[in-house]
């Protein structure tokens, strides 16, 4: 298949607009442009076309309810504030595709009347930060974005917003509040971001892969576009695989390969032929996944009916020669140093569980420890403000509950048997 | 309609309201830690998820919208141990030093684990330890025991809008803190106090002083110190204020205190307090130099004090008639004090001549306001502030002078309303306002553009011909203001637009007009931009019963009721009522008596409750006045300046200690009550004593006797009750008649000449700090402790001029005098100014100050005292 | 004091938002690079520039964890250490910088040539293990590899 989102990456000046230009880009803007919004987004509808940035929700609902409300102006966020472990698949369109996100925003733009975009991008991201830069002169130079875009009377611009380390920002409401100048903490809903957004205003938030699937949509139409991938749940996507296989990397496929080939056909299987042990399908808050239970369509339909969750596609291997203790002690870590600190028992339960984990980890571990982990992730679970704390209950549950004998080993012998 | 049914019981709601609060309204209890009724809602603490069905998720009830239909359910077995769950989670790094913690007794978080537990914990790691900070003088704080619930953040933030503390870092790092990490930097108003659920931010004046529940006394009164009338709960043991807190819910300051409110009540029980009367038996020195002469009085009876007072007054009266006797009334003493002071001085001395503070600024300048509006013109509520679309400052900082009055400002612009000010005011920075700072002495030429502008912009309606006659020739152009005052046009013009736009306007005006070079035609001004844009005027009001005393007729033209005393129907009322004859001649005002004192007409002097050897400008003036008098009572609570020029001191009541009413700037009538016992005797009752020893019927039994004597007698007060002012019906104006139809030609003063700019001198102004209150602060150690000195506030480039540090010790010279003290440099002081306070002992600005009177509002002119400032101290 | 240059680029930044106080985030940027770290000045000077309460412009910087609150190295090693990373042997090299250059996590060099940050995932996990010295992507690092590139940062 025909690559789409990471077209012509290899090409050193891909980032350029008229490298971007030569291999067909912005044709579907113009075109966009002759038709209504609202035909745009009832094409998105047909499209089946669901964020990418880790919910799923789809698209075009979004977009109707932020056209629906009244206020103005109306705002489009792109979330490139890529932050879940595991992912780095906005990264190559960041940094190498940049006109294609430009693209999308300004045809998303036109069809939700939002005449402003901000492109949140993760402070880790420094290079992308001056390409997108560089490729949002070049759009205006080129009258693709600004007061009258081709010439057609239609108002778009664009900012490159870098946030500082925070992965809480990913999450909508705390990209829109950490935007406005505030702590990334994630607000209150309702009001949603559609009727009550950035600067109060309504406000669409979509992924940097949802964005730059919109040229593809405007290009074949929606109709087309959802014959891709999984009748559901249809379209692109982008996988990126890490750890223990032979070819990591990041890869376009259409929704709902199947994980076992993505990992075997795909990335050459596990490196050194070894033996796998565990997989992370969508980044590390999402459900661990046993060898056994990788047989599963990668997308948001069908991940959760086998146990997981598709989150942001970010494939992690793990080879028997890994730690699960250790993997699940570091995510706590990391879900630790993350949590926002807002509601209790995130700030206080994700330290907790990262410190028994640590004892049993170090050889500490007591008997009664498991249950404890389980009680403590327990008085978590559905009580946290948002998905974080949540992410971290569910994290250590899940790693008992299909690896509690490793768990069980380490208090048992009093140590770590992994190097 | 909204009907919702939480734990099958079915609740009607009228308007959408919070799960909680329809649970609440229903009497269910729902337990909460970072939910406070006054503050934003947060959904952080978790302690409210209740389920709702249908909904897979639990729900916080504080966040969630009641919605027709909803079924909640609140104490499942699930929601017991989500309870159970959270209170562990926020344990685990909470101390158990609750035998310790001052808190015990009242902290929510103790209440809530001995009801939901858990019993025991399970945490085995090491909690974090935070050490209490004791860098504060009226905070102490131990973090180690704060739960994140923010609630002190969103008070500072959000009501008190001073945003000083914030949290800092994230996760289970959190903590709250203000900018420095340490000591804050803010205005004390100790609002954080009140919403911390626990013992983490907590009020250092009680520290380890008693426990919460051996709390006997608790007493709801009216604040001592400024005109806004703040409902206080003082709370006592042991006769002993023990701690002052706000209600929630009370009209004026609705749960909020400021800083003076708060921590400012220690000069009740201050060990300096006056016990016994006092006889001079030394001759009179100056009144600073008392300390080395401790022996200039003996302590007598009660009986032989008031028999002196009674006889030397009517040998004086005898001697030299009923004008060679004048009195100083109390704007810190309650209208009923107030009522019996001015009837003794025209019932049984036969003289007008009573008159107060409240003329150096407020007095005059609500006169000159309601001859133009009519009577009642500034008797506007508080919190109406809030409401106005656009506030306009002069003449005054309202967040020092009036804190709760600023805070409605500050709610204002958070409301989305403008501010706008003449000059800049420190305390309404956060506001971001719009302002127009004209150079000096040009303010008048600025006020009229404005003037001008706005009646070029919205005509003269006609509706009051009187003003219109005075202002319908007032033309100042653009480029006069630009040019005289150096106001950029597009500044000038961005205010106006704002100005001339809003609809629901306020101006307050404080006492730098009143006190001003042309304080009556800067008057005639404001009040000519608030008839062009149809606002409402509030007049910033520094003492607790500075409008009551002038209601209950403390001043020599005015008799209770607000009544002008040269009018003869007004005096036959009273005089039926009084029994007695009232003299039709106007007295002197304060400062007329000061100069009839100085050449000898004026033989006898009764100063209650205030202290004009240090409060009036020409301070030391005065005080020579009055050390050369022929007899001087005073009757206070401490031995003031002016106490120790006296031949009889006679020792009050302080508010605390007895019952009465206050009226504040409002014109509202509320309660004091007593609090705490002490013996001795109340104002009012000692003034009837020596009232009766002179063969005069002044037989009240209590204070409700004299309210119901003012209420028969004021035709303002009519029939009122104190049941009235108890069901909150004390709001002006009451039942009673306001005087409207008794106005006169408006008069006013043009500013003398002088130089407009500073041309690089520098002029004393007169700082009126947050953290004093006149001389009665002095005594509050807490707020001592807060601003300890008197110091001299001067710009960085006056600093820079002369080559000054911070902190380095100077010496302010004017004609009149000069005074050592050390220098601050602060922003926000105009760099012709030298900003001094009068509040400490010895180092009073008004001891550097000459005046003239404005011949309208009879107030002092003050603005114009030229001073210079040396580097060091004087060699001796 | 932030420069004039830094006044000027705020101030074209400032107009990107229709709020100023949304411009705190690229503010504390600049701040950081004038001020070399976040103290109590930076914090004023963006404090006065944007007219947010410098009690809440801490609180915001400090919310952040690219924000320094201390001085800082010349460069700045910013090593990941999350999943992907760490399996891949991250926390090795981790401890082979604290061993061959005494840079321990969080700490600065005596001669202040680096300093070293432990990252969250920098999104080059597939490259794994990765690193960013100053805005400057490195991947599939070993200890040898580390060495040639730290020696190009004098």
């Amino acid at each position: 298949m025909e690559k789409v989102l990471l077209k012509n990456i290899d090409n050193p000046n891909s980032a350029d607009i008229n490298e971007y230009k030569r291999v067909g880009g912005y044709r579907s803007l113009p075109k966009a442009f002759e038709d209504k919004p609202q035909e745009i987004t009832e094409m998105v509808k047909k499209s089946g076309l669901r964020g990418r940035g880790g919910a799923g929700f789809p698209v075009a609902m979004k977009w109707l309810f932020a056209c629906a409300d009244t206020k103005f102006p109306k705002y489009l966020l792109c979330n490139a504030d890529e932050g879940e472990p595991g992912t780095f698949k906005d990264r190559p369109i960041l940094e190498k595709n940049p006109h294609l996100l430009i693209e999308g925003m300004v045809i998303s733009g036109y069809a939700i009347g939002a005449q402003y975009g901000y492109i949140y991008l993760r402070g880790e991201y420094p290079g992308a930060y001056h390409i997108l830069n560089r490729a949002i002169a070049q759009a205006y130079e080129n009258n693709l974005l600004g007061d009258n875009i081709l010439g057609k009377g239609i108002k778009f611009h664009l900012v490159v917003h870098r946030g500082a380390g925070a992965y809480i920002c990913g999450e909508e409401t705390a990209l829109i509040e950490s935007l406005e100048g505030n702590k990334g903490q994630p607000r209150m809903r309702p009001p949603f971001p559609v009727n009550v957004g950035v600067f109060a205003k309504p406000t669409v938030v979509n992924n940097v892969e949802t964005l730059s699937n919109i040229p593809l949509i405007i290009e074949i139409g929606g109709e087309e576009y959802s014959k891709i991938g999984s009748p559901d749940c249809p379209g692109l996507k982008l996988y990126c695989v890490s750890g223990y296989v032979e070819k990591p990397g990041v890869y376009e496929l259409p929704m709902g390969t199947i994980l076992r080939d993505i990992i075997y056909k795909h990335c050459g299987g596990i490196k050194d032929g070894k033996n796998l042990k565990a997989v992370i399908p969508g980044g590390i808050t999402t459900p661990v996944l046993p060898p056994d239970k990788i047989d599963c369509p990668m997308d948001f339909v069908n991940m959760p009916k086998h146990g997981s969750m598709l989150g942001s596609g970010a494939v992690i291997v793990m080879d028997e020669t890994v730690c699960l203790v250790r993997v699940c002690h570091r995510t706590l870590k990391f879900l630790e140093h993350e949590s926002c600190g807002k509601c209790t028992p995130c700030r206080e339960g994700t330290g907790w569980l990262r410190s028994i984990l640590e004892r049993i980890e170090n050889g500490a571990g007591v008997e009664g420890d498991i249950e404890l982990l389980l009680s403590v992730s327990g008085n978590m679970l559905g009580k946290t403000f948002c998905p974080l704390g949540d992410g971290a209950a569910s994290v250590v549950q899940n790693y008992i509950k299909h690896f509690r004998n490793e768990f069980e080993e380490h208090i048992k012998n009093g140590e770590c048997k992994y190097e | 309609m909204i009907t919702i049914t939480i734990n099958n019981k079915e609740i009607k709601l009228e308007k959408p309201v919070t799960v909680l609060e329809a649970a609440r309204s229903a009497g269910i209890k729902i337990p909460t830690l970072c939910w406070h009724e006054q503050l934003e809602k947060y959904g952080g603490c978790r302690l409210c998820l209740v389920e709702i069905a249908k909904v897979p998720r639990l729900q916080t009830a504080c966040t969630l919208m009641a919605a027709d239909g909803m079924v909640v359910r609140t104490e499942t077995e699930q929601i017991a141990n989500v309870r159970r769950g959270i209170l562990e989670f926020l344990l685990i790094n909470h101390p158990l030093d609750c035998p310790y913690c001052d808190k015990a007794g009242e902290c929510e978080l103790q209440d809530l684990v001995e009801k939901y537990g858990p019993a025991k914990g399970r945490y085995k790691e090491k909690k974090r330890k935070v050490p209490e900070s004791l860098e504060d003088p009226v905070i102490v704080r131990n973090m180690g025991r704060c739960i994140m619930c923010t609630r002190c953040v969103r008070m500072c933030r959000g009501l008190q809008g001073a945003a000083a503390i914030d949290v800092i870092s994230r996760g289970g790092h959190s903590h709250i803190e203000p900018f420095s990490g340490g000591k804050y930097d803010c205005e004390y108003c100790g609002n954080c106090i009140s919403v911390c659920p626990v013992g983490a931010t907590m009020s250092r004046l009680h520290r380890h002083g008693y426990r919460p529940w051996q709390m006997v006394n608790e007493t709801e009164t009216i604040c001592p110190y400024c005109g806004v009338g703040c409902t206080l709960i003082v709370q006592v043991r042991d006769d002993m204020i023990k701690r002052v807190v706000p209600r929630i819910g009370s009209v004026v300051n609705n749960g909020l205190l400021c800083t003076r409110g708060r921590f400012g009540y220690e000069f009740v029980g201050s060990k300096e307090r006056l016990t016994k009367p006092l006889i001079r038996i030394a001759p009179k020195l100056s009144a600073d130099s008392y300390q080395l002469t401790a022996n200039l009085f003996r302590e007598a009876t009660w009986e032989e004090a008031i028999s002196l007072v009674a006889k030397k007054l009517s040998e004086i009266k005898e001697k030299y008639g009923n004008s060679a006797i004048a009195g100083i009334a109390s704007p810190r003493c309650t209208n009923e004090d107030n009522y019996i002071f001015q009837k003794f001085m025209r019932v049984a001395l036969g003289t007008n001549n009573i008159d107060s503070a409240a003329r150096t600024g407020f007095a005059g300048a609500q006169n000159f306001i309601e001859n133009i509006f009519g009577q009642g013109a500034t008797a506007n509520i508080i919190p109406g502030l809030s409401n106005s679309d656009l506030v306009f400052v002069a003449g005054g900082d309202p967040t020092t002078v009036n804190p709760i009055l600023g805070l409605q400002i500050r709610a204002c612009s958070r409301n989305g309303g403008n501010i706008l000010t003449i000059g800049n005011f420190k305390g309404i920075e956060y506001c971001s306002p719009q302002k127009l700072a004209p150079v000096l002495y040009t303010e008048d030429v600025l006020l009229e553009g404005i003037v001008t502008a706005l009646k070029n912009k919205k005509g003269l309606s006609g509706a009051n011909p009187k003003l219109e006659a005075k202002i319908k020739d007032i033309s100042t152009s653009i480029e006069d203001v630009k040019n005289i005052c150096k106001i950029k046009e597009k500044d000038f013009n961005e205010f106006l637009n704002i100005l001339s736009e809003s609809t629901n306007p306020s101006i307050v005006i404080g006492k730098e007009t009143t006190q001003s070079n042309g304080a009556s035609y800067h008057l005639l001004l404001l009040s000519a931009i608030n008839y062009l844009i149809n606002g409402r005027i509030y007049l910033l009001s520094d003492r607790a019963n500075e409008q009551g005393l002038l209601d209950m007729g403390c001043a020599p033209d005015i008799l209770p009721g607000y009544r002008p005393v040269s009018y003869m129907e007004f005096r036959r009322r009273y005089e039926s009522i009084w029994k007695s004859e009232i003299p039709e001649k106007q007295g002197l005002t304060i400062f007329e008596m000061i100069d009839t004192a100085r050449n000898g007409s004026l033989k006898a002097m009764y100063v209650m409750g205030e202290n004009p050897a240090y409060n009036l400008p020409d301070s030391k003036s005065a005080e020579s006045v009055l050390k050369n008098i022929e007899f001087l009572v005073v009757q206070d609570i401490f031995l003031t300046e002016t106490g120790r020029l006296a031949d009889v001191v006679l020792p009050a009541l302080s508010w605390a200690e007895k019952d009465g009413t206050f009226t504040n700037m409002e014109r509202r009538i509320q309660r004091v009550r007593k609090a705490v016992n002490r013996e001795g005797m109340e104002d009012w009752r000692i003034i009837s004593e020596i009232a009766k020893n002179m063969g005069e019927k002044f037989n009240y039994s209590n204070v409700e006797d004299i309210f119901n004597e003012i209420c028969k007698a004021s035709p303002l007060h009519k029939n009122l009750t104190y049941e009235d002012i108890e069901k909150g019906e004390g709001i002006y104006p009451y039942k009673g008649e306001p005087l409207r139809d008794v106005m006169e030609e408006i008069r006013f003063q043009f500013p003398g000449s002088r130089s407009q700019g500073s041309d690089g001198k520098l002029y004393l102004r007169v700082e009126r700090p947050l953290f004093h209150s006149g001389t009665l602060s002095r005594k509050s150690s807490a707020l001592m402790k807060i601003y300890p000195h008197a110091v001299a506030r001067i710009n960085d480039k006056t600093a820079n001029m002369l080559a000054l540090q911070n902190g380095e010790m100077v010496r302010v010279s004017s004609k009149k005098g000069s005074m050592e003290l050390p220098v601050i440099i602060d922003d926000m002081v105009d760099s012709s100014y030298v900003m001094l306070t009068n509040n400490f002992e010895g180092k009073g600005a008004f001891s550097l100050l000459a005046y003239q009177i404005d011949p309208v509002t009879k107030a002092p002119i003050i603005a114009d005292m030229e001073v210079s400032i040396i580097k060091g101290r004087l060699k001796k | 004091m932030l420069s004039e240059a830094a006044i000027k680029e705020l101030n074209e930044i400032r107009q990107k938002y229709p709020d100023a106080s949304a411009a705190l985030l690229p503010a504390l940027y600049i701040a950081q690079r004038e001020f070399g770290y976040l103290g109590a000045d930076a914090y004023e000077a963006v404090s006065n520039a944007l007219g947010v309460p410098k009690a809440i412009a801490r609180g915001v910087g400090t919310f952040y964890a690219m924000y320094k609150h201390k001085p800082m190295g010349r460069h700045v090693v910013q090593l990941c250490t999350n999943v992907s990373c760490m399996i891949l042997g991250a926390e090795k090299l981790s401890d082979f910088l604290k061993n061959k250059y005494g840079l321990e996590p969080g700490g600065t060099t005596p001669d202040k040539r680096f300093s070293l940050v432990i990252m969250e995932c920098i999104g080059a996990c597939g490259t794994a293990p990765a690193m960013l010295l100053n805005d400057d992507f490195y991947e599939n690092l070993t200890e040898k590899y580390i060495e040639e590139i730290l020696e190009k940062y004098k």
